[in-house]
Order: structure tokens, then C-alpha cells, then sequence
């Protein structure tokens, strides 16, 4: 009895000095961290740049060399903010390093802060547009999609100009990252936002080939603004260039995905502007193989109200006034949803609008044989668009 | 102390029994009996002559144990007053000599009457409250109860308060505890058995169960461990608990203390075995299973939807009272990337300057907080809440203000204190407190992988346990749906038709 009672203890012992010999491995406190918020890349331009922060005098000089921006946030920032408020300190930390690979780049961020970057907390990565241009973007990204440490619901944008612009603020309480992704969920409320994209969404495009859309972001005096969207090329990996807001609507008509917005349209009779909200909003794409020849069927559908109207002769409830008006809206919508096909069949020549997707559903096999260089094919496929637009509400007035 | 043991031994022996015995010969007798008891101030002795007889008798009683009233109205006039009335009518009655059958027959107006012939049962019997009545020339001598124990008046238990249900609850009287299981209702089959326990002080100790439900092995388990105390004095049931218990290693108690009458009642219906001890209130309740710490009398009292969710309510609260410190510090340490970024942000500004990491910072709260409330309980009842609030607040507020610890952590701690008091089991609670601990340390050295190892300490040790051969996890392990209905949650009672499978009984329908 004595015996087991002593080995017990002597084991109970054992465990316990042994477990703090492993002395709280990857313990960090959390005030010793520097959470990186949000991070930005541009191409360096200046080809002799000197400045040999990466450490490698007489590495590889016709290397592309890329500046990355991390936005820290730490507990000085925060802290001192709230408790005195007195001096009015930035609320965010921008650390900016210049390399021509991302992670060493990033390591020598340690040399200049005096906290442990921690990325989980990442929540908006920015692309500059002349990197984004130049360098495959699955390159770019491969060590944020290999890296452990690091939030894959983490936000991709690309900035028209230098990225790094984009994480600077007038205000200096608010943090830029946060703002960019405040600013998404306006995806709800209008359809010149795209959907949040996330690096998850991205990696499956990626090594698929396919094109894709990014939302764009300008920035003007410390102002951050949504302006269109970017389309990245599925065969290059790279910018092929911009859409506008205008695009981005008959865009998201095209996807079907809105989940309100407006359309602005001019009454025939009167030249007075029409105010239509989109309550649901439906699309399909239809597939049609003859032969060799491809083509599309788009039915887009959708339900809403009329918010505003300038045409005061008229009553609103009217079936002729409202006849003519889902009419004008349904031509608004046809002349978006042309002219961001045309813009993308003829000017980009990539299919980010996903009828590639259609095509693989329905004729998978002829998918195999065209998906080699889809976006060529794409350019010269006709497409017919149709709308339905139906008025269900006109608001608390009839007027 | 030794030679206290010495003198006991001596009483013992069988050869020197004969000189304990009386002789008849009042003088000797009476000698006899004070050079055992008589040295002590509380023992009474009153030499008398019986009514008109001459005959020399004297009562024995211990001045405060026994009813005074009692004596002089039943003993002493009796025996002087009416008995020469009587003696004076027919004198043949006495003979010079007084025989015990007289006395007892048709003199004495007391109900309970003994008699012995043994000094060392006498002595026993007069320390308890009897009196002893000696007469020349008998060898017998007669106990007459007239214990009147002191006893307090029947209160609301303090430490078991309830909003809806009796207020009532147990006395240090042992008779006045059994009266009150009589009175919860009629039942022929409550059968309370007597016990003496203690070597040195013997006290008298009762178990109680319901004859037709509780499983008679269980009794018998009960009966054989109660027997197999071997203690000098038991001064309250805790020894019991502590002397009976399955595993005493376990930091948790496999048996039930309460001091409340209804849930005494209401566990004996469920075929445990209750056990009372002389002299204290608490009176205790094999076998409990883990899910009754976390139970009150009042969930059955309460209509079953509140008594559902609050019963939720308390086992959120054991978890945090469990994990919430440890929670906080493996999130803070290890896994901020868990934190939703917003909190992340204010958790770093609010422990910016705090100069220790966040195991020192929670076990200087949790240790202030645990003497905030060892000092409370010992406070004099008038300062006990002030000085709390003060305590509470000094360490809140001014530990805050120095940069010591974080609010948050404040808020961590006082929640987790809070929690702890909300199981309704008061020794549960603590020994939730004990091992969060424990649950701190593991976290401190691996993150929420250690908090998940503890927990599974903690499951494989209490999986383990048992009270009285019936599971501590019962419903969970060994697994029995039927019982689910009535743990963490609690159906209405007409969907309780059976009674809890993990206790054998002979009856298992609760309602015909």
C-alpha cells in the first residue's frame, strides 16, 4: 500500500516539474505584439535604387524589387489613444521594407520594430497596380497562401496608383485596413462594390487559370475610394486592366449576385430622371452549342421599387407609367450589361463574368477542348442579354 | 492524556468490575458514585429521606443536562410528598424495606425508567442528562430520563437559502432533525436507525431511509462503513463524510452535505440513505452523483421552463468557474489570432504597462480574491460587508489604477468568483476554485492545448470516481438516457414518470 501511494506522488511530481520544463513554449503576450492589420505591395520603379535594405549588396539588380508596407497596430497605439487622449498619436504604425522576395523582406521588418509581428489579424492585403501589371500574381501571394500565420479571410484589393498610399489616413484615430473592410459591406447596398474577395477565393482561380475580378481602390489626399474593379487575366496571372463603376454594374447585373443597388434611367415622355432600387435580383446564363459555334443566353430578373421620380405629371401607379418605366429601367440595364460585355469581349478579352463556368456545367466536354485558351474564344462568342424588370412597390406615394 | 487512557483500560477490566458494582449499602454506593463523578461542579447530588420511611435515598443529576421541573414535580415530590400521603394511608406498603417495583410501579410519574447495577453505566447515563436515583438497600439503581437537551429554534438555513420552499432547516438536536424528516409527511416505511460513534465522546448517530427504495446492499454498505469508524469524537458530520467517502484523495466530495430538511426528504424518496449526527446541523447524503452539486430543492419547486435554462445557466457558470481565467490566459498568451480582432486591439491597449505576463496578473487577482473572501467569512457580521466593498473595490479599482493588472482581467476574476457561488453546493464550489488553479498553470505552459489536457485529467479522474458503487458522472458515464431528463436540464415533471436509474431500487414507477 505505502509503496503505491509513494510512486503515485513521486509520478504526480514527476509530471509537474516536468511541465514547466517545456517553459511555456510559443508564449507571447499579447501587449508584445505588433498585429499587422493590413499590408500593401508596389513595384520599386527607380531602377538603380540604392537603398540596400535587403541586404544583399550585388544580389540579382535586374530583379524586380518590391516595397512592402505593413500596417502595425500595438499597444502604444492603441493604449495611449484612449487613456490620455491627449496628443493626437496615429492610431497605426506603417513600416515600409524593399526587397525583391516578400518573406526575407518582411524579416527585416524585425530589425526596425521592436515588437513581434503577428499577422493573424490580417485583414486587407494591397496590390499595386504597376506589381500587379508586371508580376504573376500567384507569385506574389504564394507566401501568403503557404504561410500559417496568416488569416486567409484576409481581404485582396489592387490600388490604381501606389498601394502603400491606400494604408495612409488623414484622421489619425482610424486605421485605414479597418476602413477598406468597413467599406466592402456596402456590397449590400449598391452594385458598384464587388463581393468581397478573399485570398481563399483567389488561390482556387489561381490554379485553375481562370480570370477574375478584384475590387479596385484609389487614393486621393489620405481618401480612400471603391473605383471599379481590376480584371486579372486567368492565362498571365496579371493586370490586364480597369473597369469603372458603370462596368462594374452591368457586371454585377450579369452575376446576378447584387443584393441592391440602383438604377438610374430617364423617363421617354418627359426627359425626367427615374429612380429604380432593386429589391431581388436574378441572373442565368444559358449555354448554346452548334456545331463549333458557342453562344450565351443571359436572362437577368429582377424585382424593386421605384425610390425616386422626377416626373411629377405622372401617377405612379398608373400601369401605363409603369409599363414604360420598367421598359426605360429594363434599356438601362441592357445598355450596362452591352457595354461591359463589349468592354470585356473585345477591349480585355477575358471572361471574369463567369460564363466559362456555365459552359463547363452544361457541356463539359466541349469545355475541355476550349478551356486551353477560353478567353480568346470568349472575345468572339455572341451574347444576347434579357431583362426583366418588374416594379412591385412605389413607395409610401403615389404622386 | 496517557494516563487519562490508562484509567479508561482499568474501568474496563472484567476482574476489577466487581468493585463498579453496588453493593446495597447506600453510604458506599453513594461514595462510590462521587469518587467517579462527584469531583465535577456540574454534578448535583441530593441526599434525601423517602416520605415517611426514613429510608435514605439521594438523586444524582447534572445541573443544566437535566430538567430541573422535571425533577422536582416528578422525582423529589413524588417521592417525598405523595409517597408519605400514600404511606400514610396503608402503611403495610413498606415493610422497612422499599422494593424497586414499588418505586418504579407506583411511585415515580416518569416515563422513561432503567436500572443498573453497574457504576460505569450509571455515570454514562447521569453526564447525558439522566438522574440517577439511589435508595438504601437496593442493589439496583434506577436512570430516569429527564434529559432536556438545549437546542435552538428551528431557523431557515443559512447556507442554503432559497427564494421558493420550507424555511426550514436541521438544528444541532438530533431528535428535533429526525422529528422534522417524520413531519415532511406519513410515511410506515422511513426507518431511521441508531448508531453510536466516536471512542473517547460517544455521540449518537441516525441513519435514515425509505424501507421499500432504498436498495438494501446500500444500506448495508452504508451501516458497514458507519461501524467501522474508529475515531475518538466526531465533532460534526464532516468527519463522517471524510471517514466514509469512497476515494479521499479526490478533491471532490462523493457525499452530499445539507442542511435542508426538504432535500434530505426528497433524496431519501430517490432511495439514498441519509445520515444525521448529534450536534450539527448538516446532515449528509450517499450516494450523490456530480450532477446533484449542481442542483437546488428549488428546481422541482420552480415550474420546469425557468428551472430548464437555468440549470444551463449553472453549468455554464461551473465551466467558467473552471476554465475562465485559464480561457483567458491561453487566449492572451497563445492564441491571439483567436480573439476577434476589435477585442484583440482593446486587450492590448488595456494591458499596456502591465509589467508581469498574464499567469502572474490572474493568480494575483485570483489569490486576492480568494483571501478577499477567507477574510469576509471571518469578518464580525456588522463590518463583513463593508469591508467586502472596500476589499472589492481597492483591489478593482486602485490595483487597475496602478498599472498592476489589467481591467479586463478584473472582469475575468470577478466573473469567475461569481460563477464559483453559483453552484448551488457550497464545497463543489470550492473545489471548482481549486482546480482553476490547476486549469491556470496548464494553460500558462501550453496554451489551450493544456486547458484541453486538463479537462481531460479532470473527465478521466471523475469517470473514475464513485459514491457508494454508483458512478460520479451517472447519467454520462455509464450512459443512461432516461436520466438526462432530469441533469442538465430538467423536463416537466409529469414527462418524469421513472425514477433515476443509476440508484437500484425496488420500485422504479415515480407516479402511478
Amino acid at each position: 500500500m505505502k509503496h503505491i501511494t509513494i510512486r503515485i506522488l513521486l509520478s504526480a511530481l514527476l509530471v509537474f516539474i516536468l511541465l514547466p520544463l517545456t517553459g511555456c513554449w510559443s508564449n507571447k503576450e499579447i501587449e508584445d505584439l505588433a498585429l499587422i492589420v493590413g499590408t500593401s505591395m508596389d513595384l520599386e520603379k527607380q531602377e538603380g535604387a540604392q537603398e540596400e535594405s535587403a541586404g544583399q549588396p550585388g544580389g540579382q539588380p535586374h530583379r524586380n524589387r518590391i516595397t512592402i508596407t505593413n500596417q502595425f497596430v500595438t499597444s502604444e497605439t492603441t493604449g495611449k489613444g484612449t487613456k490620455t487622449g491627449s496628443s493626437p498619436q496615429k492610431a497605426y504604425n506603417n513600416v515600409s521594407e524593399t526587397g525583391d522576395a516578400i518573406l526575407p523582406t518582411l524579416r527585416n521588418m524585425v530589425l526596425r520594430i521592436d515588437k513581434r509581428a503577428f499577422a493573424e489579424h490580417s485583414k486587407v492585403i494591397i496590390i499595386g497596380e504597376d506589381l500587379a501589371r508586371t508580376l504573376d500574381m500567384q507569385k506574389i501571394l504564394d507566401f501568403y497562401i503557404r504561410e500559417q500565420e496568416m488569416r486567409p479571410s484576409g481581404l485582396l484589393l489592387i490600388a490604381q496608383n501606389r498601394a502603400s498610399q491606400t494604408l495612409e489616413s488623414n484622421k489619425p484615430m482610424d486605421i485605414p485596413a479597418f476602413q477598406l473592410v468597413e467599406m466592402t459591406h456596402g456590397h449590400g447596398r449598391t452594385t458598384k462594390i464587388l463581393p468581397p474577395t478573399t485570398i481563399t477565393k483567389i488561390e482556387g482561380k489561381l490554379h485553375a487559370g481562370a480570370s477574375f475580378l478584384l475590387q479596385n481602390i484609389v487614393s486621393t489626399k489620405g481618401e480612400i475610394k471603391f473605383a471599379g474593379a481590376a480584371v486579372i487575366e486567368g492565362k498571365t496571372k496579371k493586370l490586364r486592366g480597369f473597369l469603372n463603376e458603370k462596368d462594374l454594374e452591368g457586371l454585377t447585373w450579369i452575376f446576378g449576385n447584387g443584393k441592391g443597388g440602383l438604377v438610374k434611367s430617364v423617363d421617354r415622355k418627359t426627359g425626367q430622371p427615374i429612380i429604380y432600387e432593386v429589391l431581388s435580383l436574378k441572373s442565368k446564363i444559358k449555354p448554346h452549342v452548334n456545331g463549333n459555334n458557342i453562344s450565351f443566353d443571359i436572362k437577368i430578373e429582377s424585382e424593386g421599387r421605384i425610390a425616386e421620380h422626377w416626373v411629377v405629371s405622372e401617377n405612379s401607379i398608373e400601369t401605363e407609367f409603369l409599363k414604360r418605366t420598367e421598359k426605360a429601367i429594363e434599356e438601362e440595364v441592357e445598355r450596362l450589361v452591352d457595354n461591359v460585355l463589349n468592354k470585356l469581349q473585345h477591349e480585355y478579352k477575358t471572361d471574369v463574368a463567369g460564363f466559362g463556368n456555365q459552359l463547363r456545367i452544361k457541356y463539359p466536354r466541349i469545355w475541355k477542348t476550349t478551356k486551353k485558351d477560353w478567353d480568346q474564344i470568349f472575345s468572339e462568342v455572341p451574347i444576347k442579354s434579357e431583362v426583366k424588370i418588374t416594379i412591385k412597390d412605389y413607395g409610401t406615394s403615389d404622386e | 492524556m496517557k494516563q487519562h487512557d490508562h484509567e479508561n483500560k482499568k474501568t474496563l477490566d472484567p476482574a476489577e468490575t466487581s468493585t463498579n458494582r453496588f453493593s446495597g449499602n447506600f453510604a458506599l454506593d453513594l461514595e462510590l458514585v462521587r469518587t467517579k463523578i462527584g469531583h465535577n461542579s456540574d454534578v448535583q447530588f441530593r441526599e434525601f429521606y423517602i416520605g415517611g420511611t426514613g429510608i435514605g435515598a439521594a438523586i444524582i443529576y447534572v445541573d443544566g443536562l437535566s430538567d430541573k421541573e422535571l425533577i422536582d414535580q416528578h422525582i423529589m415530590k413524588s417521592l417525598m410528598v405523595s409517597f408519605s400521603e400514600k404511606n400514610n394511608q396503608d402503611p403495610s406498603l413498606v415493610q422497612g424495606v422499599l422494593s424497586k417495583e414499588l418505586i418504579k410501579n407506583q411511585v415515580l410519574t416518569i416515563s422513561e425508567v432503567t436500572e443498573t447495577q453497574h457504576v460505569n453505566d450509571l455515570t454514562s447515563k447521569i453526564l447525558t442528562g439522566s438522574t440517577a436515583l439511589l435508595v438504601d438497600g437496593l442493589q439496583h439503581v434506577l436512570i430516569l430520563g429527564t434529559t432536556k437537551g438545549k437546542s435552538r429554534s428551528i431557523e431557515e438555513p443559512s447556507s442554503e437559502p432559497l427564494v421558493r420552499g420550507p424555511r426550514v432547516g436541521f438544528t444541532e438536536s438530533l431528535r428535533d432533525n429526525t422529528a422534522l424528516l417524520r413531519q415532511h409527511g406519513d410515511n410506515n416505511n422511513l426507518s431511521i436507525i441508531k448508531f453510536q460513534v466516536g471512542q473517547s465522546s460517544k455521540k449518537e448517530l441516525v441513519i435514515a431511509y425509505i424501507t421499500d427504495m432504498a436498495d438494501p446492499a446500500l444500506v448495508e454498505e452504508v451501516q458497514k462503513r458507519i461501524q467501522k469508524i474508529n475515531i475518538d469524537d466526531v465533532p460534526e458530520s464532516g468527519y463522517v463524510e471524510q471517514l466514509i467517502e469512497d476515494n479521499y484523495l479526490s478533491p471532490f466530495t462523493q457525499v452530499q452535505n445539507t442542511e435542508r430538511p426538504d432535500r434530505v426528504y426528497s433524496a431519501l424518496m430517490e432511495g439514498r440513505v441519509a445520515i444525521l449526527l448529534d450536534g450539527t446541523p448538516f446532515a449528509l447524503i450517499v450516494p450523490i452523483s456530480f450532477s446533484m452539486m449542481l442542483h437546488s430543492p428549488e428546481d422541482y419547486y420552480d415550474r420546469w421552463l425557468p428551472t430548464f435554462l437555468i440549470r444551463l445557466l449553472r453549468y455554464f457558470a461551473a465551466f467558467i468557474s473552471l476554465f475562465g481565467p485559464s480561457l483567458y490566459i491561453s487566449f492572451v498568451s497563445f492564441h491571439q489570432g483567436l480573439i476577434p480582432t476589435k477585442l484583440a486591439l482593446s486587450i492590448m491597449g488595456t494591458r499596456e504597462g502591465v509589467p508581469f505576463p498574464a499567469l502572474i496578473e490572474a493568480l494575483i487577482m485570483e489569490v486576492a480574491i480568494e483571501i478577499l473572501r477567507e477574510g469576509g467569512l471571518r469578518l464580525p457580521k456588522p463590518i463583513g460587508p463593508a469591508m467586502g466593498i472596500v476589499g472589492g473595490l481597492v483591489i478593482g479599482e486602485a490595483a487597475v489604477q496602478a498599472g498592476i493588472v489589467s481591467p479586463i482581467m478584473v472582469i475575468v476574476v470577478a466573473l469567475t468568483a461569481i460563477s464559483s457561488f453559483a453552484i448551488p453546493q457550497y464545497s463543489a464550489g470550492i473545489t471548482f476554485r481549486m482546480l482553476r488553479f490547476i486549469a491556470m498553470f496548464f494553460a500558462a505552459v501550453f496554451g489551450l492545448y493544456g486547458v484541453v489536457l486538463f479537462f481531460l485529467f479532470f473527465c478521466s479522474h471523475l469517470v473514475r470516481l464513485e459514491s457508494f458503487g454508483v458512478p460520479f458522472v451517472t447519467p454520462i458515464v455509464p450512459y443512461r438516457v432516461s436520466d438526462w431528463k432530469d441533469f442538465m436540464i430538467r423536463m416537466p415533471l409529469v414527462k418524469m414518470k421513472r425514477r433515476r436509474e443509476a440508484i437500484h431500487r425496488k420500485d422504479s414507477i415515480r407516479k402511478g
